[in-house]
């Protein structure tokens, strides 16, 4: 470290802001597991929020000027008022959002709650689940008087939302979570003022299928007659998963995980998101899917069909809140 | 009160339907029609954003089965829609309100009847569950 680094005051740093919403918390570990490289990124930034790891408070955040943050780092869906509100003073704060892992930029694995309504869910969680024993019916309410005070609950909302659909993004980092290599990529241009133009995804601009090791197994013609799911065979780990009949999401996922999942003779899950230009990254995998396979007839035809399980599963697994049928801005 | 009319969108093949008959005749007599070069273009997206936008049912006219200008488009075309019945199950959407129909007819006389009977099956069906398809699934769902 030069000695003018070492000399140099907190204030001349650029503010970084990281927050949670509706996260598993596995979008901070993977900031954690950039490792000891971490240190070099603490070291360049002054970190002034990151509620998983640091004690700074949100009112701290509410006191600063507009715009004093350099970037802010969210990860997670918008799902109640709480998150909105966080999400929108961040936005407010921070000159650059960057929305991070799959739910912040897609809605993630919890939108498939999207299939549902609100109500609905509050019935099975709160009544009907076969785990519930609530003979008063008591369900969480946005006010409560207890003792003569008035205790508040963040309001949840009909549907689970994406970052973009609550504020202004101006990049995505998917994955569920994103790999740390990526995140510090993103986090070096950021530093090094090298950042793409507005709305880009800070990842590769290839389909999964064109980085993967497997690609040179794919036959010119992938022709499906029966759909298997991965726990039913022992798939060939060196083969193509869609020319053995198991759904990989390859074909309309963006590629820059490193294909993990494939590497552990796991299909692709789509946790990359759509590639760009797609609107419907399940519309479009099922038009793939669906020219892969090999039945003429329409009784061959509904059979594999009825092969597919979970279809909204396979299709929209982190996608459903942004799909053309669901997408609604808050 | 009169009884709202269905919305019906309908896309069909150029190489068999309406191909000798004018194309602004058809189109007075038909609200919502896409004629496309071959129903193989027709992605799953096309479809999911008619319903998007409202429509309480899309019929797709093909070309006779083996009788494809593009070899198998109208089949493709048949994989997808199969498939899409799967999705659109999911967001409370009958399958009735998508249909594929694969015959010809040059002239384009007989497609306002087989819009209308695609509306009178729509029509029995009651209204789609507007904004949110989502809705309608819940209120269904039984224990």
């Amino acid at each position: 470290m030069t000695a003018a680094k070492k000399g140099r005051k907190m204030t001349d740093k650029k503010k970084v802001a990281i927050l949670w919403l509706g996260s598993c918390g596995g979008c901070d570990e993977t900031i954690v597991d950039i490792n000891e490289l971490i240190l070099g990124v603490v070291n360049s930034v002054d970190l002034v929020l990151w509620p998983v790891a640091l004690d700074f408070k949100y009112h701290h955040i509410e006191k600063m000027a507009d715009g004093e943050i350099a970037l802010g780092i969210i990860n997670g869906h918008v799902r109640n008022s709480d998150h909105a509100e966080m999400a929108r003073l961040m936005r407010q704060k921070s000159q650059v959002i960057l929305a991070f892992g799959a739910c912040a930029c897609f809605g993630g694995t919890p939108g498939l709650a999207n299939l549902r309504s609100k109500e609905d869910i509050f019935r099975w969680v709160y009544q009907e689940a076969p785990t519930v024993i609530n003979p008063k019916g008591v369900c969480p309410q946005t006010t409560t008087s207890l003792d003569g005070k008035e205790l508040t609950l963040p309001e949840m909302f009909e549907s689970v939302h994406s970052l973009d659909q609550v504020i202004d993004v101006d990049y995505y980092l998917p994955g569920c979570p994103p790999p740390p290599y990526l995140v510090l990529k993103a986090i070096t241009a950021f530093l090094e003022d090298t950042l793409p133009a507005k709305g880009s995804s800070l990842a590769s601009h290839k389909a999964l299928c064109d980085t993967c090791p497997r690609n040179a197994s794919k036959p010119n013609k992938v022709s499906i007659t029966e759909i298997k799911r991965i726990h039913e065979v022992e798939a060939d780990p060196t083969k193509c998963f869609l020319s053995q009949g198991i759904i990989c999401m390859g074909p309309a996922t963006r590629s820059g995980c490193g294909e993990s999942c494939i590497n552990i003779n796991i299909p692709c899950r789509g946790c990359f998101g759509h590639i760009e230009l797609v609107a419907d990254s399940g519309a479009k995998f099922l038009s793939g899917l669906a020219s892969m396979i090999d039945a003429d007839d329409e009784a061959g035809l509904e059979k594999i069909s009825e092969q597919v399980r979970d279809t909204m599963g396979y299709l929209y697994r982190f996608s459903l809140p942004i799909s053309i049928m669901n997408q609604k801005k808050l | 009160m009169k009884e709202k009319e269905p919305k019906i969108v309908c896309f069909s093949c150029r190489f068999s339907w309406g191909y000798l008959g004018s194309e602004e005749d058809i189109a007075a007599r038909l609200e919502n029609w896409i004629p496309i070069i071959c129903t193989g273009k027709i992605d799953p997206v096309h479809i999911l954003t008619a319903f998007r936008q409202g429509a309480d049912g899309v019929l797709i006219l093909g070309c006779p089965e083996g009788d494809c200008h593009y070899q198998d488009g109208n089949i493709e075309a048949r994989k997808r829609i199969t498939l899409l019945y799967n999705v659109l199950k999911s967001y409370g959407i009958e399958r009735e309100r998508l249909k594929l129909h694969l015959g010809a007819d040059p002239v384009g006389k007989t497609m306002p009847q087989l819009v209308k009977e695609m509306a009178d099956t729509v029509r029995k069906l009651g209204p789609r569950s507007g904004d949110n398809p989502i809705q309608k699934k819940s209120a269904a769902r039984t224990k």
